[in-house]
């Protein structure tokens, strides 16, 4: 079945037929074409998926897009609002925390959202909110860096 | 010298060359991974592509009585359906042994091997078709572990290989046995390593476009090795190489994963031109378990003959690897096992029976720290059981076997380099070893291990005449610099080392570069991005490319300021007369030295010279290197007696890495290096039930999450390489090999037990420690009988 | 693109329209926040025809504080369930159990009713159907035999939900409705002890509200889950205990486990050790009853074991800690 779906997306209004077995991530991947948030795996396991659903973090891989209707959805993609780095994503460039950036829209995304919750979180609350995003390369200790940078700025 | 030299001074208005090396120097694809620009294989604009499906064995080793495509060929949406039957040229990385088909034919080796593809207009089309294709099989007997398919009577994988054996190690090199008579001790004991997984974020996915009119084929792909691809997949569809042309997108990691052509890409490749159009093939996370090629399931059993100092006087090993169900690098990884022992430590004598053996798994390949991480494992803990029985430290028993380079093994191999002692004393005083310990309460311990890696093969997979490495520097009227290479950035950030090097040279920022890196129509031909070969291979390439466009623009200079090239220094922005304040801007030269030629390309090469290849016996060519790379490691534990969980609290890491071009980036390197080294020692293995992989996903598959990692400290020690561009040689596989061992001591301090083997998953610690408590109590009881 | 079969998406608007839409056809499932069944459903377990969504009906997000009880709407989901003072102040524990489930985006979307509803698993289960089919599915989803206990003629699948035990021990009662009304129980009674159908709900009905009653004053509780990572892993066995403590001896106890059985469950023979005093002797009786009462087969690739004698060790632990705790309170408070 599809049906019309109205959201925000990155602030823009969109509508757009959809079916109801369609998952966010395709949606925003193939019918919205930013293709930013990432797939690692075949449901809820890495992270990579994470968008900004009302402002709080969700996989885009266990989300249906019938689901969202009338919902502010952000990927990535807004974050640069404006043609300027949001400073999360200046301080992931600067520190190192993404080196084969797979895992890293996913990782900023999930840092936003706690960011805009607790401005100023202790490393035990970084740690506690990126636990769902997996990263193969950096061994985290600069994604921590990275968010912890992200705040002094 | 670790720093690159610093600027000389200069007058007022004078301008200084930027150091480009040296500095912690951000990606140069940075800003479009963290906008989300960047693309990925996956990510590529293809509205108009098929979607490409796999039919994969649901037996882990049968025959292929029949295969019925009919109706799924006459399924409506079907553009193309292929078998075995469509590609009948074996692959495989090394030309001696290549016993692999993109789609099986005859038999199929292992659960998920691909047995048919098909393109469609949408995945539902896709998959319905899969399910119309009828194949029958008869089963065969199927052969987990490396023991059952060596078996007395055991169906031949490959007919060609008795036993199951794909390859037999045997090398002696001093005399093993007077060594082991001399020893004050010798010990021997057995290990067991759990087969593990690149599992590198990105999924696989291939992206190939058949242009009918012009017979042309366009693959983009996940590749760490694009030029492999492109001859194997020229090989196997038997078209004319300069008809395919090799793109790679931005990669999300490899580690080893895709430093081969796999089987998908010649796949996609076979579908776009049986589809005559252009083909998506996405593997899901399982497929992409399924593909492999990492870290083989090994036995060690290893005897050390050792001097009540500590000095090491014989080690005879002997490995047994579970190899999967092809060839692949296995070979290589062989040898690695046993070449790698003799680049650590002084080794006088060495015997090595290693056994790469075919079985009913994925097959397996090269994974950071190739060959050399579970004997690693083995040999560190062997030396520490052994040094405890003579009351030595193991910092002690470490430090008696140290060689002093230049060195040269007993196996021939050359080491120019190393910075080990330095490495030991860092780590040792960082993590307040001599006051903790051996005085940390129960439950808590310290480890220390060290370990090393190649710089690039000296021998390359494919031997060619050609050099090991070209790069091409390309400069216009615009004064931008292209810097254009083979060498793919799989986000180790090769591109942004290379154009460090060049930007040093030439004295100018990173801001006047570009790279284009992987595309087989724009860059020189190189090798691929494995056995750690880009830095110093390529490094080397990328810094004579550099000093060849340098020259040809002091030329320039020299002509328009009239005097001589030797009177003529580079500032980066301007070129002055030396001495003088006579000067033209850069901008200036280059139009100078465009005049006469038009747009400049220079190119670099690098050849790793003749006596650094290795010696002349069988399996010399693997081990050699122009330079190795040292690090040692102190893990700090605390384990929970009660569920045997382990913490990892923190990790101390000193790299001798040679001079660190990008100090950012090598801490980068080799936190995730060790971090990686973790996951292996602490809870990764894979697990097959009859052939199925039971762990084909991240939950079961357990990748460590940021809230059980540790804080890392890095240090990189001072050392310069003088065979590595601008001193420099690899910084990120040699760490790897440390963790495991010393997390295994740290773990063997807090609970007194020492597990033989790998990973101390919390059940096998737990189990450890009942069969500890079980003894003791078995002991007291007995000592009350007496 | 990902394969998920087709369905028609139904958002109700009130509870009893929710139940007669799941009433109406055969094959269709409630889905809350989605990160269990989507999973599932990408798996190929299951077919359903449609997809009966709790977003739209009001009053499901509800927390209710009162002098006796929380109550919990069944679509709360477990993010704010952790954050919400009023919860972290009256049920910390709670709080707690719901921060170890999963990661946060997960969190944000999971519910209550989704956790205490959630499908029983095994590694011959949460196979894609590629897997399942090649190894002749199981007794639990399209086929004939338990891979697991061949010869048994039931599912042994775990259920591996983080709150149902702390739950148990609240003596938490459940709201379900259905076409045929409401009832109230006590949450054990959603439960049976079969992987294969471990939920009591008949066709029609859905968890509409859980009611924490507030735990007696002096009561100690705590959730301790075994898992190999510290986050998204789901607990290999997991252990609560509620605990009073009155002049030195045990005066209520209670204890639940998870991830070991089909069914969540609360242990049998606590009220023997009423009187006990807070010593190893305790500690040693605690871990008996769990030795006993848990039984997890192979249906993790983490062994079976392992899995008792770890449960074992927590509740024996867990007991110690939470006597212990209780007697610093009421020293504190004299
Ligand atoms: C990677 C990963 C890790 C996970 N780790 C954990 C973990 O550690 N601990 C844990 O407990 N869970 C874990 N989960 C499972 C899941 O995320 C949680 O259990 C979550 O709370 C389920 O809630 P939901 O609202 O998303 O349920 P849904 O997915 O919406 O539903 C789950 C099931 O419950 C049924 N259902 C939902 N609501 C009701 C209702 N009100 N009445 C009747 N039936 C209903 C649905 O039909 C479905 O069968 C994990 C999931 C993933 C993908
Ligand atoms: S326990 Fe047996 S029946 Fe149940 S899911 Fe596992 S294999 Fe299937
Ligand atoms: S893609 Fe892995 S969690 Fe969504
Ligand atoms: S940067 Fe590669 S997965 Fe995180």
């Amino acid at each position: 079945m599809k049906r019309l779906v109205s959201l925000w997306l990155n602030g823009r209004h969109r509508e757009d037929a959809v079916s109801d077995n369609l998952l966010l991530l395709d949606y925003v991947r193939e019918t919205a074409g930013l293709t930013g948030t990432k797939c690692g795996c075949d449901g809820g396991e890495c992270g990579a998926c994470t968008v900004l659903i009302d402002g709080e973090p969700r996989l885009a891989c266990l989300t249906l897009a019938a689901a969202c209707e009338g919902k502010r959805v952000e990927t990535i993609e807004g974050q640069a609002a404006g043609g300027k780095l949001s400073p999360l994503q200046q301080s992931f460039h600067e520190n190192l925390g993404t080196q084969c950036g797979y895992c890293t829209p996913g990782m900023i995304m999930a840092s936003e959202a706690l960011l805009r919750r607790n401005p100023r979180p202790s490393e035990a609350d970084i740690r506690e909110a990126l636990s769902g995003n997996l990263c193969r390369c950096t061994g985290y200790v600069k994604i921590i860096e990275s968010v912890k940078a992200a705040c002094e700025s | 010298m670790n720093e690159i030299a610093s600027c000389a001074s200069h007058g007022e208005g004078i301008p200084a060359p930027t150091h480009a090396a040296g500095r912690r120097q951000p990606l140069i694809d940075g800003i479009e991974k963290v906008t989300g620009r960047a693309r990925y294989t996956t990510d590529l604009p293809a509205t108009q592509a098929l979607t490409g499906a796999i039919l994969s064995s649901p037996h882990a080793h049968a025959e292929i009585v029949s295969i019925d495509v009919s109706r799924a060929r006459a399924l409506p949406g079907v553009r193309a359906v292929i078998t075995g039957e469509d590609c009948d040229v074996p692959f495989g990385i090394l030309p001696i042994a290549r016993n692999e088909y993109p789609l099986a034919r005859g038999k199929v080796l292992y659960w998920g091997e691909a047995v048919a593809a098909v393109a469609a207009e949408d995945e539902q089309t896709a998959r319905a078709a899969l399910d119309l294709i009828e194949v029958e099989y008869r089963t065969l007997p199927v052969y987990i572990s490396a023991a059952e398919a060596r078996a007395p009577g055991a169906v031949l994988l490959h007919a060609n290989k008795p036993g199951n054996v794909e390859r037999e190690v045997n090398n002696t090199f001093g005399d093993v046995d007077a060594g082991i008579a001399a020893a004050d001790l010798v010990r021997e004991e057995s290990f067991h390593y759990a087969e593990v997984a690149h599992a590198q974020i990105e999924p696989d996915c291939t992206l190939a476009e058949f242009d009918p009119e012009s017979g042309r084929l366009t693959v983009q792909s996940v590749s760490q090795v694009p030029y492999y691809v492109h001859l194997t997949i020229s090989e196997c569809l038997k078209m004319d190489p300069a008809d395919v042309r090799v793109i790679k997108p931005f990669i999300g990691g490899g580690f080893g994963h895709r430093t081969e052509t796999l089987p998908f890409e010649i796949t996609a490749a076979l579908l776009a031109r049986a589809a005559r159009g252009t083909v998506k093939l996405q593997l899901s996370r399982a497929e992409t378990f399924t593909i492999h090629r990492a870290r083989p399931e090994t036995d060690i059993r290893l005897k050390i003959g050792m001097k009540k100092s500590g000095e090491i006087t014989a080690v005879d090993a002997e490995v047994v690897q579970r190899g999967g169900a092809s060839a692949g690098y296995g070979i290589i990884t062989i040898l690695y096992a046993g070449a790698l022992l003799h680049t650590l430590y002084r080794m006088p004598a060495v015997r090595y029976r290693g056994f790469r053996v075919y079985t009913n798994t994925p097959p397996c390949g090269p994974m950071r720290g190739h060959g050399g991480v579970d004997m690693r494992h083995a040999f560190e803990s062997l030396m520490d059981m052994m040094a405890e029985t003579f009351g030595l430290d193991a910092f002690a028993v470490r430090r008696a076997n140290l060689f002093v380079a230049p060195y040269q093994s007993v196996n021939e191999l050359k080491v120019s380099t190393c910075e080990l002692a330095a490495c030991l004393d860092w780590v040792e005083q960082a993590s307040g070893w001599r006051s903790r310990k051996g005085k940390l309460p129960r439950g808590r311990g310290l480890g220390v291990a060290c370990s090393h890696f190649i710089s690039g093969a000296a021998k390359p997979v494919h031997w060619t005449g050609e050099p090991h490495a070209t790069v091409n520097l390309r400069l216009d009227f615009d004064g931008s610099i292209t810097l254009l290479t083979g060498a793919a950035d799989i986000g180790q950030g090769s591109s942004t080392l290379l154009a460090q090097i060049a930007a040093e040279v030439l004295g100018l920022e990173l801001a006047r570069f570009r790279v284009i890196a992987g595309d087989s129509a724009l860059t020189p031909k190189d090798n691929g991005s494995y056995s750690s070969r880009v830095s110093l291979m390529v490094g080397n390439a990328a810094l004579a490319a550099a000093e060849d466009l340098k020259r040809q623009l002091v030329a320039a200079a020299a002509k328009r300021l009239e005097v001589g090239v030797e009177d003529i220094e580079c500032l980066g922005e301007a070129y002055r007369v030396i001495g003088t304040d006579r000067m033209v801007s850069y901008r200036d030269v280059v139009k100078s030295a465009l005049e006469v030629t038009g747009p400049l390309t220079t190119r670099g090469t690098y050849t790793v010279p003749l006596d650094m290849q290795g010696g002349k016996y069988r399996g010399a060519g693997v081990g050699p290197s122009p330079a190795y790379s040292y690090a040692a490691s102190v893990v700090e534990v605390s384990v929970d007696e009660d569920t045997g969980q382990i913490k990892v609290e923190k990790l101390w890491v000193a790299q001798d890495c040679g001079v660190a071009i990008n100090p950012l980036a090598v801490e980068g390197q080799v936190q995730g290096s060790v971090w990686m080294g973790m996951g292996q020692a602490l809870c990764e293995e894979t697990e097959f039930v009859n052939g199925r992989p039971l762990r084909g996903n991240l939950l079961d598959y357990r990748v460590p999450t940021i809230v059980e990692s540790p804080p890392i400290e890095v240090k990189i020690v001072a050392s310069y390489e003088p065979n590595g561009p601008l001193g420099a040689k690899e910084a990120s596989e040699s760490s790897l090999g440390s963790i495991p061992p010393a997390l295994a001591a740290a773990v063997a301090e807090a609970i007194g037990v020492r597990l033989p083997g790998l990973p101390l998953s919390p059940d096998r610690v737990l189990a450890a420690l009942h069969a500890r408590r079980r003894e003791e109590r078995l002991k007291s009881a007995l000592a009350g009988a007496r | 693109m990902t394969r998920l079969c087709e369905f028609s998406l139904r958002h109700p608007e009130t509870i009893e329209e929710a139940a007669r839409l799941l009433a109406a056809e055969p094959e269709v499932r409630v889905i809350a926040g989605g990160t269990a069944l989507l999973t599932n459903l990408r798996l190929g377990l299951g077919k359903p025809a449609s997809l009966v969504s709790l977003e739209h009906i009001p009053g499901l997000d509800k927390i209710e504080v009162s002098a006796q009880e929380v109550r919990f709407g069944a679509g709360v989901t477990l993010a704010r369930l952790a954050t919400v003072p009023a919860v972290r102040a009256s049920l910390p524990a709670l709080a707690q159990a719901a921060l170890t489930v999963a990661g946060p985006s997960h969190r944000s979307a999971a519910t209550l009713g989704g956790n205490l509803c959630l499908d029983t698993r095994c590694v011959y289960y949460n196979q894609n159907e590629v897997w399942r089919r090649s190894n002749g599915y199981c007794l639990k989803h399209g086929g004939e035999v338990c891979h697991v206990a061949p010869q048994g003629k039931r599912c042994h699948a775990a259920y591996s939900g983080d709150l149902a035990p702390l739950l148990l021990v609240l003596q938490a009662e459940i709201t379900v409705t259905g076409t045929g009304g409401v009832r109230r129980m006590p949450l054990g009674q959603l439960y049976h002890d079969d992987g294969a159908q471990h939920l009591t709900l008949a066709r029609g009905e859905l968890v509409t509200e859980v009611s924490v009653p507030l735990p007696a004053p002096g009561m100690q509780l705590a959730y301790r889950k075994a898992r190999v990572r510290d986050a998204i892993d789901f607990p290999l066995a997991g252990v609560a205990m509620g605990l009073r403590m009155d002049a030195g001896r045990v005066a209520e106890l209670h204890l639940a486990l998870t991830g070991t059985n089909s069914q969540p469950v609360l242990l049998t023979g606590t009220a023997e050790l009423r009187g006990a005093a807070a010593d190893a002797a305790l500690a040693e009786r605690v871990g008996k009853l769990v030795q006993r009462q848990a039984s997890p087969q192979r249906t993790t690739v983490t062994t079976s074991n392992y899995r008792r004698q770890v449960a074992t060790a927590l509740a024996r632990r867990l007991v110690l800690e939470l006597a212990a705790a209780g007697a610093g309170q009421s020293r504190g408070t004299a």
